[in-house]
């Protein structure tokens, strides 16, 4: 993607000392020494040794050896090309030696770079493989850009995504879902019940009230989307009626850090880092963008944010490393070709308008 | 070929990874679950084992047990019958852990790990033998084992030669000088499996008064066979390890944290004196049925540093080499050892030279932590810290040190160290008061630069590991009092350049601003809690103490 280069700014302007989190009135706010509250309830709920919130490996083996059954894929691996969700595909088939089925997603707005890294990772590996492309959530997306709701893009995305996922673990009769989720996307619970990003969490809970709100008012004038679960909630509801599969990462239970894995999956699977995409070192979607910059504006942080600052908490992750990686990267070009896909332009002045 | 050892169910629960012979990981579980002691099943220090090898779950090959558990439950079985009915608080308190965890090994392992392999369960004090002589840089030598009890036996006499071990001779249950010395421990108001190191210091401010007490009540023979009079003890009758007859013999038992009275110091040295006089005359009629000039030990009566100075010194061995992790926790390398070398015949390959077999933080993993903390600290490169971090120690300083892979065993060896001045004679009070709130008797541990240990103790060769004991020159005593015990002696750590670089330049560094090749060094952690594991640790350490530094790799934080 050729793209115009012509500079945003969206950073926030007073975030947390400890983590990257802005003040965000009424879920996020800073005190006196200029620390969040969630920092604040991390501290005050466990003792500095009993922060760490990841599992061991054996338990992950455990899980494994419990549930993996007898089918032909033992798990289905969500792989969309970025690093984390590589890793979890190589660690499934390499270092737990179990068959898995990788599953990738396009909603129209996958970057070549990443589509490619699951080619070759699924071709090396030797694993099955389903591609799954649709512009079905176009007309979705469009709405929400043209209509400057601040409900986040990535969320309906999500919902689509998981009861995908689930339809298909169903269809396959496969009892372990599989994804890319790092320590900074989960909380503490021994078998994952929800989606990555746990809505529940403060930091969530505006961003998710204004999804949930467009959700509502959309889907009763759209007949198109009657049947879109309104939250992941609801995915998990219709999921655990058809079929119990359950979701976990392999990256909640291994110490390995990021590093370490894309050294790893450069070397052997030829895995390579998008040319343009954000947080820096990540590999996510051109929709990423325009959501990103529609939290910063409306939020003043995004889910990345969220992730990296448990991350911090958990000395997973620098203060500095993150805001190094949370930096906006991209610019008004990238934004407007994206906008252009959904009908609108973005203007010189930093709105979204219908074309 | 890769094999996980392992001890747990009783103390000291531990891990280690054996790779083609080679020692690669060993580690205690109490580090990761901040249980002293813990005797939990170690599953966070196989998972570190497992990670820190670069291996996988399914990719271990064998797994060895440290004893053999049904051999041992016969013992406990009879013990309680024998003790019946005064052994039943303790029936009903043990019965569940053996039917849960002790007697299903195999099941607990495929459970925990998915492991569905052979496994190896070498008896108690094979596995101590093993985790001596098959690491030690000895082709041939004699062995001896001694601890409270494993399945029955409670110490042995062997011979290694190769990668083959023979016992001729073992002393049973109840004869062992292990519980007598747990016993009067316990009896001496500290806690078992915990504060016989207490109690060997205690040892030098008393008198043996009572050492013909002790020579009655055990019994030995000139070949070091002896025989307990159970009437003095009560291993298995109900909440206490003495009997009405051994407090009418030294009178009444001291509480814990009450006074200690010159009796209290008497008995202890009379254990201790009685304790020395039988290992030496075991170790001589070893030599005689062995001839060999070597010996290797094992057990968690060779902790006692003092005993072993007295085997090298006065009995007839040439050289010794003692487990660094001589007790329960070294069972787990011994049975992986054994399992490769005996078992498997796999030529003798590891000679353990350091200790330094558990976990380690990168600069990154330390700086992060330090970052997210908000913890203002100095990075300095290795020459500059070496100069600083000494010149405070000269300053009598306190020190927490931090560096590289954690040791395996009880004793912190200068990378989970904390440092001080040995020059100042009132340093001993300043630690007390500052970090350890230890007993006043007990003494601080030198490390000294290996080639100049002669200068200032009598020592023959090396000590790397802490565990013996020898006197301290008497020219010397008033330069370093800080490490001298009231009986002239140090428990001696030789640091070698080749097995720990950082330390030894430290001491060094500190030579050339003091002219004294000595640092004292005692383990990094707070009474009752493990020696620290992680970064995490050490600072929670640092902050719950008065230390004036701490150094996490070569970076230095300042007490504020």
């Amino acid at each position: 993607m050729e793209v115009a280069n012509s500079k945003i700014s969206l950073e926030p302007k007073t975030i947390c000392k400890r983590c990257v989190l802005p003040e965000s009135r009424s879920d996020i706010w800073l005190d006196d020494e200029g620390v969040c509250n969630i920092c604040r309830e991390f501290e005050k709920n466990k003792e500095p040794e009993q922060q760490k919130t990841t599992f061991l490996e054996s338990d992950f083996v455990k899980i494994l050896n419990q549930n993996k059954g007898n089918g032909k894929y033992h798990c289905l691996v969500m792989c969309s090309g970025g690093k984390d969700s590589t890793a979890s595909l190589y660690y499934m088939k390499k270092r737990y030696k179990v068959n898995p089925l990788a599953f990738t997603f396009d909603h129209g707005f996958e970057t070549e770079d990443a589509l490619e890294n699951v080619r070759n990772a699924v071709e090396i590996l030797g694993v099955d493989y389903l591609f799954f492309k649709s512009d079905f959530m176009k007309e979705m997306f469009a709405e929400i850009v043209k209509t400057g709701s601040k409900a986040i893009l990535c969320h309906p995305c999500s919902i689509w995504y998981m009861g995908l996922t689930y339809e298909i673990a169903a269809r396959f009769d496969i009892p372990i879902i599989i994804a890319g989720w790092t320590k900074g996307q989960t909380t503490q619970q021994p078998v994952m019940s929800r989606c990555g990003c746990n809505i529940h969490q403060t930091e969530f809970a505006s961003m998710s009230k204004e999804t949930r709100a467009f959700l509502d008012g959309y889907m009763k004038k759209n007949l198109k989307y009657h049947d879109f679960p309104r939250s992941m909630e609801e995915v998990l509801s219709r999921a655990k009626k058809r079929h119990k599969a359950m979701v976990l990462s392999p990256h909640w239970f291994l110490p390995t850090d990021a590093h370490a894995y894309v050294e790893i999956l450069k070397k052997e699977l030829n895995w390579k880092f998008p040319r343009l995409s954000y947080p820096a070192l990540s590999t996510n979607c051109y929709l990423n963008f325009l959501s990103v910059y529609n939290s910063m504006k409306n939020f003043g942080y995004t889910h990345y944010h969220v992730e990296m600052s448990k991350m911090i908490r958990e000395s997973l992750l620098s203060r500095e490393e993150a805001l190094e990686l949370l930096a906006i990267n991209f610019d008004r070009g990238v934004l407007d070709l994206v906008a252009q896909k959904l009908g609108c332009t973005f203007s010189a002045s930093g709105t979204l308008e219908p074309k | 070929m890769n094999i996980l050892g392992i001890s747990c169910h009783y103390h000291d629960a531990a891990a280690c990874l054996i790779k083609d012979g080679q020692v690669v990981v060993a580690v205690q579980e109490e580090r990761f679950n901040r249980i002293k002691n813990s005797a939990d099943f170690p599953i966070n220090a196989i998972n570190y084992c497992i990670q820190a090898g670069g291996i996988t779950f399914d990719e271990i090959d064998h797994v060895g047990f440290y004893e053999k558990p049904f051999l041992k439950f016969s013992r406990v079985i009879i013990d309680h019958l024998q003790a019946w009915p005064y052994s039943l608080k303790n029936f009903m308190d043990t019965m569940p852990y053996w039917l849960q965890d002790r007697l299903v090994l195999p099941l607990t392992l495929e459970k925990e790990i998915g492991f569905k392999g052979k496994v190896f369960f070498i008896k108690h004090h094979l596995s101590h033998a093993a985790s001596s002589f098959l690491v030690s840089p000895f082709e041939e030598a004699a062995i001896l084992t001694s601890d409270a009890v494993g399945e029955w036996a409670t110490m042995t006499c062997g011979r290694g030669r190769g990668n083959d071990i023979q016992i001729f001779k073992e002393i049973q249950y109840p004869h062992s000088l292990g519980l007598v010395y747990t016993a009067v421990t316990t009896y001496l108001g500290f806690a078992a499996h915990e504060g016989e190191g207490t109690v060997m210091a205690l040892a030098s401010v008393g008198k043996p008064k009572y050492l013909d007490q002790f020579r009655k009540i055990v019994r030995v023979k000139d070949d070091g066979s002896f025989f307990i009079d159970e009437s003095f003890f009560g291993f298995n009758k109900g909440t206490r390890m003495y009997s009405g007859k051994f407090i009418k013999t030294f009178g009444t038992a001291r509480l814990p944290g009450s006074a200690l009275e010159e009796r209290h110091c008497d008995v202890a040295a009379s254990l201790q004196k009685f304790t020395e006089e039988t290992l030496v005359t075991i170790a001589r009629d070893l030599y005689k049925e062995t001839k060999l000039d070597r010996l290797c030990l094992a057990g968690g009566l060779f902790l006692n540093c003092v005993a072993n100075s007295k085997i090298l010194e006065q009995g007839p061995f040439k050289e010794i080499f003692i487990q660094p992790a001589a007790g329960d926790s070294g069972g787990a390398l011994g049975v992986a050892s054994y399992v490769y070398h005996s078992i498997l015949k796999n030529p003798r390959n590891c000679v353990m030279t350091h200790a330094y077999l558990g976990t380690e933080y990168s600069a990154d993993q330390i700086k992060r932590i330090l970052l997210n903390r908000n913890i203002t600290f100095k990075e300095f490169d290795d020459v500059e810290l070496l100069r600083y971090v000494a010149g405070e120690i000269a300053k009598d300083k306190i020190v927490g040190w931090f560096q590289g892979r954690m040791e395996f065993g009880p004793r912190a060896l200068g990378n989970r160290s904390i440092l001080a001045n040995p020059c100042n004679p009132h340093i001993k009070e300043i630690l007390n008061a500052k970090v350890k709130k230890r007993e006043p008797f007990r003494p601080y541990a030198p490390l000294v630069l290996e080639e100049k240990a002669g200068e200032f103790f009598e020592l023959k060769g090396a000590s790397p590991f802490m565990l013996l004991a020898p006197m301290v020159k008497k020219e010397k005593r008033e330069v370093v009092p800080g490490i001298v015990h009231v009986d002239g002696t140090a428990r001696v750590q030789t640091v070698n350049i080749n097995t720990n670089q950082k330390l030894y330049q430290l001491i060094k560094e500190f030579e050339n601003l003091t002219g004294v090749p000595i640092i004292i060094n005692t383990s990094f952690n707070l009474r009752g809690e493990p020696v620290v594991c992680s970064p995490e640790d050490a600072i929670n350490c640092f902050r719950k103490s008065e230390m004036d530094y701490l150094v996490l790799g070569n970076f230095l934080v300042e007490k504020s």
